[in-house]
């Protein structure tokens, strides 16, 4: 009996203060989230009242802003997953075939990640602002003339354009990771049947790379929904609000409009909604793996 | 070796024109830092006629640096400790203990990973209000822990599975208490997945913006180099030669930090990936 007591004290020792925290900061925080997204709290008076299911009918059937959010962001995160996974893919294997500077060049492609999105916005704006004109005086091409920021569709990409630039170094030392666990004998051996670079890559590396697919595309899909600091710092959702993210939009309902009710209901929604996304996207990228 | 081929050619080609469009912002950034406001109005791909270092030291004192800095060090290092330390206890016992109780403690710990940020942060604020953790510094680390342990918990949970039981077992039959078999003896065998999960860490809380902004923005004094860089670019955007003498301080640490730590941010990374 003492024994098992003493068991069960080191485990709490060991376990507890992990569990506590992480009731803190999201257990707690999840439960109260259920209770306030059917009240009309709005984070500053005592008299909250419950509205029912209020805040879910506004948020389907008459909140304009929410339905341009999320159209903007199931477009950004398509085109953003797409194109970041597809050149993140592309550097690694352009820099698998052993060419000098190859280490440099990694580093290189990595280095937009390690600044931190505020900063890229920032960057970004300078860019778009002062060497795009500067560009544009000398080179006279159009695509430099451009108001990169002021027009809604250039805005959107943009945004999207920056968003690549950051997150593409990321990948690709993931998929470098994952090309280096591919055994050279198997493409050796499709060398030797005579076998060209594009059917080597789309029959035989492609497929052993589909781990580092699955775990790459699971990974840049939530951050491309939770989308937030690169737009709240480039654009800051405009213009016009062509550019606010679901979760800019969630943020300027809590803390702009104050109706704290109504956004924990949209935050609801929208932890829904990934999880169906990603949850359908892991399972199919699973089925596609195969055993090397 | 394999003899050059032509795809050799225009691989090196397609890469270093990618490598020119990576870089070449930043590099524009850092060079237009030391010029006077008129030389980046005329011509911002111009090199710079002479060296402004004023820029910098009206961005150190307008952007209050050395405080927001000393503000950033403490969140990052205590954040990534206590991380550190609560995640691989806890991943290591309930590694270790094959009980329901410590299946289901597991599952309730990696759980929240799937939640969004998003999602939690309006009722967080309200719970972190209550508990007196809003507005300082050492409170916004409290919840970085909360926040980062869910992952530290599953990752060192996997790779306790690697350390051989026994060597708990033989340390048990000498007389050492659990707390001083894992300090001794298991925690130091964690040490490779250590170094990835601090590196991970820091870059996320380092660079993090959404949570300090927040918790910790209403008050100078505890405001982090993201935070005042935000206001400050907002407030001197239109004093380019400023703005980017700030973007520079505030990305250095992290720059120096990434080519110091390659091997192991790299590491880290592909840590990182089997999240899915």
């Amino acid at each position: 009996m003492t024994w098992r007591r003493s068991k069960l004290l080191s485990f709490a020792a060991f376990v507890l203060p992990a569990v506590m925290l992480i009731l803190v900061a999201s257990g707690i925080p999840l439960v109260m989230n259920f209770l306030y997204a059917v009240t009309n709290w709005n984070g500053i008076s005592k008299t909250i009242s419950c509205v029912g299911l209020d805040n879910f009918v506004e948020l389907f059937t008459d909140d304009e802003g929410i339905r341009q959010a999320t159209l903007f962001t199931m477009k950004f995160a398509i085109l953003h997953v797409l194109i970041t996974n597809v050149l993140a893919m592309l550097l690694a294997v352009l820099l698998d075939r052993g060419l000098r500077g190859s280490n440099l060049l990694r580093a290189v492609f990595f280095l937009p990640n390690i600044l931190s999105l505020v900063v890229v916005g920032f960057l970004w704006k300078f860019t778009f602002t002062r060497v795009f004109g500067a560009l544009f005086d000398y080179t006279g091409w159009a695509v430099f003339g451009l108001s990169w920021l002021g027009q809604p569709n250039m805005a959107f990409v943009s945004v999207l354009l920056v968003s690549v630039w950051q997150a593409a170094g990321y990948y690709m030392v993931i998929y470098t990771a994952g090309l280096q666990t591919i055994p050279r004998d198997i493409e050796e051996a499709a060398i030797i049947d005579g076998t060209s670079s594009a059917q080597r890559f789309f029959k035989v590396t492609f497929p052993l790379l589909m781990p580092s697919v699955t775990a790459c595309m699971f990974l840049s899909t939530t951050n491309a929904l939770k989308v937030f600091d690169v737009i709240f710092t480039l654009t800051g959702g405009g213009p016009g609000g062509t550019t606010t993210s679901i979760a800019l939009d969630i943020y300027r309902e809590a803390f702009v409009n104050n109706r704290y009710g109504y956004a924990t209901a949209k935050s609801l929604v929208f932890f829904i909604i990934t999880l169906m996304i990603t949850g359908i996207l892991v399972n199919f990228l699973k089925s596609r793996e195969v055993e090397s | 070796m394999m003899r050059r081929t032509t795809l050799d050619w225009l691989a090196t080609a397609l890469l270093i024109v990618l490598a020119a469009v990576a870089v070449y912002p930043v590099a524009l950034a850092v060079c237009n830092s030391v010029k006077t406001y008129r030389e980046i109005m005329v011509d911002a791909l111009k090199p710079p006629k002479s060296f402004q270092y004023q820029n910098y030291v009206n961005a150190w004192r307008l952007m209050q640096y050395p405080r927001v800095f000393a503000n950033t060090l403490a969140i990052t290092a205590v954040g990534v400790a206590g991380i550190v330390l609560f995640g691989s206890m806890a991943g290591y016992m309930l590694s270790r203990t094959k009980t329901r109780l410590s299946r289901f403690a597991f599952s309730m710990c990696i759980a929240p990973m799937m939640i969004p940020f998003q999602t939690i942060m309006i009722t967080l604020m309200q719970v972190a209000r209550r508990l007196h953790l809003s507005n300082s510094i050492l409170g916004l680390a409290v919840i970085y822990w909360g926040l980062g342990l869910p992952f530290a918990i599953f990752l060192y949970h996997g790779f306790v599975k690697t350390i051989p039981v026994e060597l708990d077992e033989a340390a048990s039959i000498d007389g050492a208490s659990p707390l001083r078999i894992f300090f001794v003896i298991v925690l130091p065998l964690l040490k490779p997945l250590t170094s990835s999960i601090v590196v991970l860490e820091v870059m996320w809380i380092w660079n993090d913006f959404l949570l300090p902004l927040l918790m910790v923005n209403s008050r100078q004094s505890t405001k982090t180099l993201q935070l005042a860089a935000y206001s400050f670019f907002g407030q001197y955007i239109s004093e380019w030669h400023y703005a980017l003498a700030g973007f520079v301080m505030t990305v250095a640490v992290p720059v120096a930090f990434f080519l110091l730590m390659q091997k192991h941010v790299v590491k880290g990374v592909v840590a990182g990936a089997i999240k899915g």
